[in-house]
């Protein structure tokens, strides 16, 4: 069982409830999975490898979400970026769509939902890497 | 009752009270306001439980905000009450404020010890009162409660006994400051235990608790019909059994005469500040602050027979098998592995066979003394060598162990004693820990689950999250629900309160039609039960007996059992026992349960109302009672035109209008319909005058309902001159409310109808009069029935009825009202000649061809 084949999805959320959840859900469904509370870990993480897909939280301490997206696009532009957030209004919608982001998903959502989101993401990522 | 008084006061002060008198379109304005926020804080709550199903990922933000929306529109609803009637119920800000800050706290962390009583009966545990009872007794509880197995009588000293010894004994500051040096280093755990237990030993019992405690023992004495109880005394403490096993580090004490129970509360209370108890907490990052200690008090069962169960083989690989030990007396000495104990392998699948056992020399048993504690007493010969445990025995053991560990999700280690009665008592449930052993199995699920067909995937939605295996059982009636096999899969085409009775035995629930918000999902989530809803292709692509296996997390339904996906849930954290699920269940207790249910109840009280839902239903009530007083004190007083209707139907009404209901300032005293151009209105009374709607022939009452009509008094809402009142509509260009008096009913109609979809709605209230029960509660169901049909959320309650639709489009809402008048109408005399319940169905297929000759 090669770690090589699976999706790589790396997720940053202060909220422990929302990595314990989403953690073994991608798992299950055949991704390989990092997950990080502190943004400072997930930044340096990201700098050590790439990860097909990250999903980020907006409103964290220390380095914000937003940031975060921007440094994740910076350094792997192939690499698609899902947000996730609790303040969801038009204004971040905007902003992180205009920062690269693949999609944007208000809290709380359906484990369904973010599921289906992180395959089109897959999908995604699949062609732009061997286009 | 008539509240004379009341009324006469209100007479006489009606001069005065004129001047102060809230204006009529104010007055509707906020009767307005007051729907629209019931609706919001319905659908909140509704919203709230679906989180409860585990299908969503939400966090402490979301409960927060959910919380923090829910007060906001409940304080809105108090001052709307308070505008249309000022003064009366003030004291609902109170009861508000009160609920709302233990909601707060709950919200800041801050560990609430319930106010509760210092014992509780088993009876009335529940799983949410585990912080309250210790996990032991919760489960203990809820083995009994949902799952309906034999569990000892007993009941529970609780954490806020705990608490009061503490203080009553002025123990707090002592043990804190011997904590506090032991957790710095100043103190040996072997001294700072000892000094703390001397502590607790030289306490005396506060006369509440004691007096708590001697109630208790007489309900049981009076339950289980002994005079003379010997007790089984064991610690419950809060967290032991669930996540962290403080497994044998508390005390439990056996076959304790009743008289020794106090005494042995301290013992146990002592106990836990065992040395050996400190360090496992220490060890377990447990705070000392957190250390909340309840007891069990159970009746001890006179054991034939005892052992344990572990629902899945903890020692090897071998997924397939349970292992069950016994022998003969009590079960104590296994777990303390003083004795040697009868083995058997058994299969996990019905019947249960066994597959292996090992039976040992019994050479001894414990067994309770006369008089109080137990003894090792030598086994007869004959039954050294023979099996303690007959086929049949093992399979009721083994068929109890499953159900226990579907319900908890869990394996489990399960203690159970066979009295000599023959009859199988769990005495304890908690979970097994074989995750390293089931993770071997399942490293790649998701490659695993690829070799099973899929019947239907991401159909409906996920009631209660979870995986199940089992044969598919189609529900069709209710003979059906009367053969429902355990562990089986209810498929059905729609939902029905009666399938409550087998959920408990159902392993999942698939159907065809249904919500995540309904009655099913709740029942559902209550019983753990995993949920797929309103499928639409269930009851066709799902064949009886299939062996299917639920996959409701990510909503798909295999052919086949796929084992793994059961083991893998094993390993899983459950939702359930995240501290999120647990905070919204507890804030939920606070803001969901409807206990304010009849409005003609004496608790329907302010002081009653224990939720934000009791404070809904209570102002929801008291608004519409407001509307009908204003009707009969002030019809004739009014600072709006008024005029009475002019038309071919029988009806005496009068219309007032705030605003462009009207076509135009007349000063005629009557109105023809052409005249009003309030749409709701119009709608209204053209349905009233559908042909054939208004059976305006006097009904002939037939003598026993005459009769029925004269001996029985009123129902005392419709006897109250307030209902008596004039026939009412207030209306505006886009807005109607409509009370009206017909034959011996009351019903009240409000709507808006305008071109803005979302601030549509109609709402529709009925309230019964004459004639036996019996036939009023038809009348009540024909009517539900009827709008259930027609898309209204219906709400009845034995003789009310209350519906509502909203957000429809002009068109549509019209079609609604209409609706609503044509209804009015055609149970003018209903009520006498629903002489049975088949009566019910004939009607309504009346009405529909009734709606259909209409509408062509």
């Amino acid at each position: 069982m090669s770690n090589e084949e699976k999706t790589s999805i790396l997720i940053l959320d202060d909220e422990a409830i929302v990595l314990k959840r989403l953690e073994p859900a991608l798992e299950k469904a055949g991704y390989e999975v990092e997950v990080f509370s502190r943004s400072l870990d997930a930044s340096n993480r990201v700098m050590e490898r790439d990860f097909d897909i990250v999903i980020t939280d907006l409103k964290m301490e220390g380095l914000d979400g937003m940031q975060f997206l921007t440094q994740v696009k910076e350094r792997s532009p192939v690499t698609e970026v899902i947000v996730i957030t609790g303040f969801a209004t038009m204004e971040t919608a905007k902003e992180s769509f205009q920062k690269g982001v693949f999609d944007f998903l208000a809290k709380p959502f359906k484990l369904g939902e973010i599921l289906e989101t992180v395959r089109k993401a897959e999908a995604k990522v699949k062609k732009s890497r061997s286009g | 009752m008539i509240k004379v008084l009341e009324l006469a006061r209100d007479r006489f002060g009606l001069g005065a009270r004129a001047r102060k008198r809230l204006p009529f379109s104010a007055l509707f304005a906020n009767f307005q306001k007051i729907l629209e926020l019931n609706n919001k804080i319905l659908d909140m709550m509704a919203e709230m439980g679906d989180m409860l199903g585990g299908n969503y990922i939400f966090d402490r933000q979301y409960i927060q905000t959910a919380c923090q929306r829910g007060s906001d529109l409940v304080q809105k609803l108090i001052y709307s009450l308070n505008t249309i009637v000022p003064k009366k119920y003030l004291v609902l800000n109170d009861i508000f404020r009160n609920i709302n800050n233990e909601i707060e706290e709950e919200l800041a962390g801050r560990l609430v010890i319930p106010e509760t009583d210092y014992v509780m009966p088993y009876e009335f545990i529940t799983r949410d009162f585990a912080d309250v009872v210790g996990a032991k007794n919760a489960n203990v509880a809820e083995l009994t409660k949902q799952l309906v197995l034999a569990v000892p009588e007993g009941f529970a000293i609780t954490t806020r006994a705990f608490r009061s010894f503490f203080d009553h004994n002025d123990l707090v500051n002592k043990v804190d400051a011997a904590t506090a040096a032991w957790e710095e280093g100043r103190l040996t755990t072997e001294d700072a235990s000892r000094d703390i237990r001397a502590l607790i030993m030289a306490g005396s019992i506060p006369p509440k608790l004691n007096k708590a405690v001697i109630g208790a023992l007489a309900h049981l004495q009076e339950v289980s019909g002994v005079k003379d109880l010997f007790l089984a005394v064991r610690s419950s403490a809060r967290g032991e059994d669930s996540e962290l096993t403080f497994a044998g580090q508390y005390l439990s004490l056996l076959n304790e005469p009743q008289a020794n129970l106090l005494k042995c509360y301290r013992d146990v209370l002592a106990s836990t500040y065992a040395a050996s108890a400190m360090e496992y907490r220490r060890q377990k990052g447990f705070s000392e602050h957190e250390v909340a200690m309840a007891v069990a008090c159970q009746r001890m069962i006179d054991a034939k027979i005892s052992g344990v169960i572990y629902t899945m083989d903890p020692s090897s690989s071998n997924s397939e098998a349970m292992v069950i030990t016994a022998t003969w007396g009590l079960g104590a000495p296994i777990v303390a592995g003083e004795v040697k104990a009868d083995r058997f392998m058994v299969s996990r699948e019905a019947p249960y066979g066994v597959l292996g056992l090992d039976i040992v020399r019994k050479t001894e048993g414990l067994m309770p003394r006369e008089g109080g504690g137990c003894e090792f007493r030598p086994i007869e010969e004959g039954l050294q060598t023979m099996t303690s445990l007959t086929d049949e025995q093992v399979r009721r053991i083994a068929e109890a162990g499953l159900m226990i560990e579907k319900y908890f999700k869990r394996p489990q280690d399960i203690e159970w004693a066979i009295d000599h009665d023959g009859e199988l008592v769990i005495l304890q449930a908690r979970p097994l820990n074989i995750k390293s052993q089931v993770a071997q199995m399942v490293c790649d699920i998701s490659s695993i689950v690829e070799n099973y067909p899929v019947v239907f995937a991401n159909k409906g939605v996920i009631a209660q999250n979870g995986i199940a295996t089992g044969k598919v059982f189609f529900v069709n009636s209710d003979e059906d629900l009367d053969h429902f096999p355990q562990g089986a899969i209810l498929v059905s085409k729609q939902t029905s309160p009666r399938f409550a009775k087998v959920v408990k035995k159902a392993n999942g629930i698939i159907t065809d039609i249904g919500s995540a918000t309904g009655h099913m999902a709740t029942i559902a989530r209550e019983f753990r039960v995993p949920a797929i809803l309103g499928t639409e292709v269930a009851t066709r692509l799902l064949t009886p007996d299939q062996e299917i296996t639920m996959d409701a997390e990510d909503n798909v339904v295999y052919e086949g059992t796929v084992k793994e996906l059961c083991y893998y849930a094993f390993t899983k954290e459950l939702f359930e026992e995240t501290y999120e699920y647990r905070l919204l269940r507890r804030v939920l207790k606070r803001i969901s349960p409807l206990n304010l249910l009849d409005p003609h109840d004496k608790n329907f009280v302010p002081s009653g109302c224990k939720t934000f839902h009791d404070i809904t239903r209570f102002i929801h009530e008291k608004a519409v009672e407001a509307l009908i007083d204003m009707n009969y004190l002030h019809h004739h007083d009014m600072d709006a035109p008024a005029r009475r209707l002019k038309s071919d139907l029988p009806l005496d009404l009068v219309l007032i209008d705030i605003g462009g209901g009207f076509s135009e300032e007349v000063n005629s005293r009557t109105v023809p319909p052409e005249e009003i151009i309030s749409l709701p209105m119009r709608a209204f009374l053209q349905g009233l005058g559908v042909p054939g709607a208004w059976s305006s022939a006097p009904v002939s009452v037939d003598f026993g309902s005459f009769m029925s009509s004269l001996t029985r008094t009123f129902s005392s809402t419709l006897a109250s001159p307030r209902y008596l009142g004039q026939n009412l509509a207030v209306i505006s260009k886009e807005y109607a409310n409509i009370s009206l008096r017909l034959g011996y009913h009351f019903n009240m109609i409000d709507a808006y109808l305008s071109k803005n979809i979302n601030d549509n709605y109609a709402y529709f209230r009925f309230l019964g009069g004459v004639t036996d029960p019996a036939r009023r509660s038809r009348r009540a169901r024909f009517i539900s029935e009827i709008l259930g049909r027609n898309d209204f959320r219906v709400d009845l309650r034995g003789d009310l009825v209350v519906a509502r639709i909203k957000k429809l489009g002009p068109e549509l809402m019209e079609r609604k009202v209409c609706l609503l008048g044509q209804l009015v109408a055609f149970t003018r005399q209903l009520d006498v000649l629903m002489s049975s319940d088949q009566q019910i169905e004939k009607f309504v297929q009346k009405f529909d061809q009734l709606t259909k000759n209409n509408e062509s």
